[in-house]
């Protein structure tokens, strides 16, 4: 059992495992149905944005729907990517969200590290930590724009609002609770010795911490990436309001398309969709063997 | 000290807003009413609950939550059964399969309303194909289709996100108790139930908590899909704070709802978040 | 009256000037500029525009107001003005045009906050709530005028007019945009967007033999452009029955906030008599006969129209409008722009279609004469800017007679003419044949024009009315449904205080075109002017 995470800490890194002996199967053909059942319903609306997006104007509103346009443009990517800040969105989404991942994943290491192995906080800290997971980005994100405004203005000289520092530093602290909680998980399923060994051996901890404790902790560390990633990437209420100009990501550059005055433009939300999309096929392709254990902080082994 | 720039950094964007937020929702706090900030007691709290729309937004919230929730469970699970055994292009599959968890809600609630926008998104002319009659439902304007396209859309990216814990889970169920069930003369059924089920218990109530969680906060796919219409019907709890807070800026009345919908969602998952400290803690 | 207008508007009038630019140098610069523009690729297709507003803003014999305010404004070269607009080809008068001018002129940097319209509102508010001068520039709707006034969000910007000796800027406003710019006696920002409604119809379906045949033939009486509501949707019903799918009687957008199902509402209300409040209890009367008359007429409207239009935005109606599948569109100013293909040659206006209907395009006043005038925008500048008077340069000279006339004829614009001077404009009236008609009507839509309200607490009373009315069209029952709205508005009144209500309100029915009773042309201040 997957959560029986006693003796976890040591497997379940590799690809997820087989089941051979189960009596309880699909049949073939059941199976190749429900599997393409699915892949259609996830394909069909992609596959709708992604021949909107080269549709010249006149097929955007046809009916009966035009499957495929005759004479297809890219002029919706051009105008998207130039004119509608899509450049300026894909750059700071991808800014943003690396940096978030690489900051939370150090300080959240270190302060998991920490609580796993010096038992700091106890088990309060661990759960507060985790609790943070109940914040209401609603609740908070006023105070949070007054405090990225006029407060740190008085206090420190320096406005937060649209800017990628402040965006970065929100997202961490959305990210942290996770960070954190996954590799206390991991650390604490560590075994010991082999960090008492090379402490015995003359290591430094900070030694000890990078050449022991994180290559064996890997496929979490990997987890937590992929988590704080994903969450930086996809999150749009706190920038939709802290973002101003120039610290736009792009799911506010494509807000910004389906809900202007002039309507929606459909040419331009679908491109800049596809334009998303590329980034997430990568991750994807990364990341899926160890997307369980980030989803479930830990608690499910992939 | 390790743990310090964790704990600061959550501190400083945390403790702050949310003692302002409290602060904020017993004082007049509005921009209509000029910006001086008298203290006002509970009136922003009542404010909320005499006002149809809140009552009826955590209605919505509640009820599109768990049916998400639960749609997206049953669909995973099923996903997960079929691709539990190897198959060539297994890998590609599931890689496929786990994109819509890397793209960002406002953008799926978008293409969604693309496709099923009538009269000119497919879907309508696809089901008249399929019917041999024409389909002229207004996906994105008609209670209760209003509903079923935000659960589709809601399942279409979050689906994966139950399919892949449900799959870890299955796969890590050990070989010989099926085994032992078989020897016991147990048929598939009553092994799936007895065997696969129990154990796959924790794991389904640690997806369901997350999701859960989740899908209460539900606003992104709102603002792209429904813009919560038609009329109010499907306002979510966080789509009518943005309103009330951030568009028309009663921001005494939004944080005071923000805060009492931050209780509620806290009682209802803190017993599945204390359930799910008990194994590392044990 | 007539309006007393200056008539050298076109070839401007010399006599106050700070220091002109030589020819040369002017010369030089906008060749300069001309070059970098067809360098910065191919969204400046403006290039005309571009040379006829430098010249304006720098020659000698320049427009004053657009000369002083480029004057008094160099000695803030090097800083940045922060505006706002609304995302998407609003904003591109901005980046594309009026900030690189602006930029070139005087030194200074016009950044731009984008957001959806409804939103612009929330970014100032909340900018100002935070209060750090993150915006200089407030381009917004008028309706949302009293509320940052009485919140202090914006100056009044008469002091400046007078400082910088820009009154003559007023002379030539339409009264309509002249008046709405004023709250409780002062001024509040230039006014810059000329957003009435017209009725919009095809020509040859109205002349088409076998439709007019038929007409006669039911009604007995000739098919002609409706003047009343009730004839209206009738005739729109008419067409459809006729000519369906082929051809629709109609076609408005109806989708929830796109731009806002209130303006709908608020012109037929007015149209047929209505009032908002009682001016005296303050309470919302919109749930009253005459209310659910509009209503009925407008759930009648959409029968008429092309099916899923109560889902569609105000664009997508444009593109059936285009294709020529809807017989009549009441809009916006630039629908008469698209229609003859003059905003379509801009590659940056690529989001609609060519018009297939170019020529064929008449226009006339809204049924019962009262078009709306819907959202718009002015000008203001914001009491937290660290910069007011740059900032109100800005606005000085974006919203000059010679600035704004080549503005509102961007290809991609939807700024529209305000100016008695742009309806007059021999440049404009070149554009495409009928130029001369459609300025006309312009010019005759704001004589007639009934207002938003213009009022604090006007954000919300619209929302409210905006998201019933898509219920209604989803089926709910009109009486109810707008029986909850006024409910609604009363809790907003109550909320905001009912004697300050009812002075804002004082203060909205004084404007002309506060409701069809004293629009310009009932009040004697009509503009006449030619085709």
């Amino acid at each position: 059992m997957a959560i029986d995470t006693a003796s976890a800490g040591t497997r379940g890194r590799g690809d997820t495992r087989v089941v051979r002996g189960s009596p309880f199967r699909l049949g073939t053909v059941a199976r190749a149905v429900i599997i393409a059942a699915y892949a259609g319903f996830l394909l069909l609306p992609l596959y709708w944005a992604a021949v909107t997006s080269i549709k010249p104007q006149e097929d955007l509103l046809a009916d009966p729907p035009v499957w495929w346009p005759s004479n297809p443009t890219n002029i919706h990517y051009t105008t998207a990517l130039e004119n509608f800040n899509g450049w300026k969105g894909l750059e700071n989404s991808l800014i943003v969200a690396s940096v978030t991942t690489v900051i939370a994943l150090i300080i959240g290491t270190a302060a998991a590290y920490s609580m796993a192995r010096f038992r700091t906080g106890g088990k309060h800290l661990a759960f507060w930590f985790l609790s943070q997971r109940m914040l209401l980005p609603i609740a908070v994100i006023i105070p949070v724009f007054l405090l990225y405004s006029r407060y740190s203005e008085a206090w420190f000289g320096i406005q937060l609002v649209d800017t990628k520092t402040g965006l970065v530093l929100l997202y961490t602290v959305f990210a942290l609770p996770f960070t954190v909680w996954m590799m206390y998980v991991y650390f604490r399923q560590m075994p010991v010795e082999l960090e008492e060994a090379a402490l015995v051996d003359g290591c430094s901890r900070i030694q000890a911490i990078w050449k022991i404790a994180c290559p064996l902790a890997a496929p979490g560390l990997v987890s937590a990436a992929a988590f704080a990633f994903i969450f930086s990437w996809t999150e749009f209420l706190f920038a939709q309001v802290l973002a101003r100009d120039s610290a736009i990501t792009l799911p506010v550059a494509l807000a910004g398309i389906i809900t202007g005055f002039q309507g929606n433009q459909y040419g331009e939300a679908s491109a800049l969709t596809m334009v998303s999309l590329v980034p997430a096929l990568f991750l994807g392709i990364l990341v899926q063997r160890h997307l369980v254990r980030g989803l479930t902080l830990g608690a499910v082994q992939g | 000290m390790l743990v310090a720039p964790s704990i600061l950094i959550v501190l400083a964007l945390t403790i702050f807003p949310l003692g302002f937020a409290i602060w904020a929702s017993f004082v007049q706090y509005d921009f209509s009413l000029g910006l001086e900030h008298p203290w006002v007691g509970l009136d922003n709290y009542k404010e909320n609950w005499n006002d149809p729309v809140w009552v009826h937004s955590l209605w919505v919230t509640a009820i599109l939550a768990t049916t998400m929730v639960a749609v997206e469970l049953a669909l995973g699970f099923v996903l997960a059964l079929a691709m539990m055994r190897p198959f060539r292009g297994r890998r590609a599959l599931t890689v496929l399969f786990v994109i819509p968890l890397f793209m960002s809600p406002v953008i799926v609630g978008g293409f969604f309303d693309l496709f099923l926008r009538r009269p000119f998104g497919p879907m309508n002319w696809l089901l008249g194909e399929l019917l041999r009659h024409p389909v002229t439902i207004d996906f994105t304007n008609d209670s209760p289709w209003t509903y079923i396209s935000l659960i589709i859309a809601d399942a279409w990216q979050w689906t994966p996100f139950m399919f892949i814990i449900l799959l870890a889970g299955l796969s890590a169920i050990p070989d010989d108790l099926y085994e032992a069930a078989d020897l016991d003369g147990a048929k598939p059924r009553q092994s799936f139930f007895f065997v696969t089920m129990p154990l796959l218990a924790p794991i389904v109530l640690i997806a369901v908590t997350f999701r859960f969680i989740d899908a209460v906060k539900l606003f992104d796919i709102i603002y792209s899909l429904t813009r919560g219409g038609p009329g109010t019907e499907t306002y979510t709890a966080s789509y009518y704070l943005y309103q009330q807070g951030f568009e028309l800026f009663h921001l005494g009345q939004g944080t005071a709802g923000a805060l009492m919908l931050m209780v509620m969602l806290t009682f209802v998952s803190f017993w599945l978040v204390r359930r799910l400290l008990k194994p590392v803690e044990a | 009256m007539s309006e007393d207008i200056h008539e050298g508007l076109d070839g401007p009038d010399p006599s106050i000037f700070g220091t002109p630019t030589g020819r040369k140098d002017f010369l030089f610069d906008s060749a300069k500029l001309l070059a970098a523009a067809a360098a910065a690729g191919p969204f400046f297709m403006a290039a005309e525009q571009a040379q006829a507003a430098i010249e304006a803003s720098t020659a000698v014999g320049g427009d004053p107001i657009a000369t002083s305010a480029v004057n008094a404004a160099k000695q803030y070269k090097g800083i940045t003005l922060t505006k706002t607009n609304e995302s998407g080809l609003q904003a591109l008068d901005d980046h594309n045009f009026t900030g690189p001018l602006w930029e070139k002129l005087t030194g200074i940097k016009i950044k731009v906050i984008e957001s959806p319209f409804a939103q612009i509102y929330s970014k100032v508010i909340a900018e100002h709530i935070a209060g750090t001068g993150g915006i200089d520039v407030i381009d917004g709707s008028p309706v949302w005028m009293p509320d940052f006034a009485e919140q202090k969000v914006i100056d009044p910007i008469d002091g400046y007019i007078a400082k910088y000796k820009a009154r003559s800027t007023l002379n030539d406003y339409h009264p309509l945009y002249r008046a709405l710019m004023k709250y409780k006696n002062r001024t509040w920002g230039f006014f810059d967007d000329g957003d009435v409604w017209n009725l919009y119809y095809r020509k040859d379906i109205f002349s088409n033999a076998k439709l007019k045949a038929a007409y006669r033939a039911k009604f007995k009486r000739n098919l002609r452009v409706p003047r009343t509501w009730d004839e209206f949707t009738e005739t729109s019903q008419f067409i459809t029955d006729q000519m369906a799918p082929k051809v629709y009687g109609g076609g408005e957008g109806r989708g929830l906030g796109n731009p806002g199902n209130q303006f709908y509402f608020f012109q037929q209300f007015r149209a047929r008599g209505g009032q908002f409040f009682n001016p005296v209890t303050m309470k919302a009367q919109i749930n009253n006969p005459i209310g659910v008359k509009t209503m009925q007429s407008i759930m009648a409207e959409i029968k008429a129209s092309a099916p899923g239009i109560e889902k569609l935005s105000f664009v997508d109606s444009w593109v059936q409008w285009l294709q020529g599948k809807t017989a009549m569109i009441y809009a916006w100013p630039p629908t008469g722009r698209i229609s003859e293909n003059y905003a379509q040659r801009d590659k940056a206006f690529n989001f609609l279609p060519k018009s297939t209907i170019v020529g064929k395009v008449g226009y006339s006043l809204m049924p019962q004469l009262n078009g709306e005038h819907a959202g718009s925008f002015v000008k203001m500048v914001s009491s937290d800017s660290k910069n007011k008077d740059a900032a109100y340069l800005f606005t000085q000279w974006a919203t000059s007679p010679s600035i704004s006339l080549q503005r509102v004829q961007l290809p991609y614009t939807l700024r529209d003419a305000y100016r008695i001077s742009h309806y007059k404009s021999k440049q404009f009236r070149s554009r495409w044949p009928s130029a001369g008609e459609y300025l006309k009507a312009l010019n005759d839509a704001a004589n007639n024009a009934v207002l938003d309200p213009i009022m604090t607490g006007a954000a919300d009373y619209a929302n409210a009315l905006d998201r019933e009315m898509t219920a209604i069209y989803a089926g709910k029952d009109i009486q109810t449904a707008l029986n909850d709205v006024a409910k609604e508005w009363d809790g907003i009144t109550n909320k905001l205080g009912v004697e300050k209500q009812r002075a804002s309100y004082a203060a909205f029915l004084k404007l002309p075109g506060s409701t069809s009773k004293n629009t310009v042309a009932k009040k004697g201040q009509a503009v006449r002017i030619t085709a």
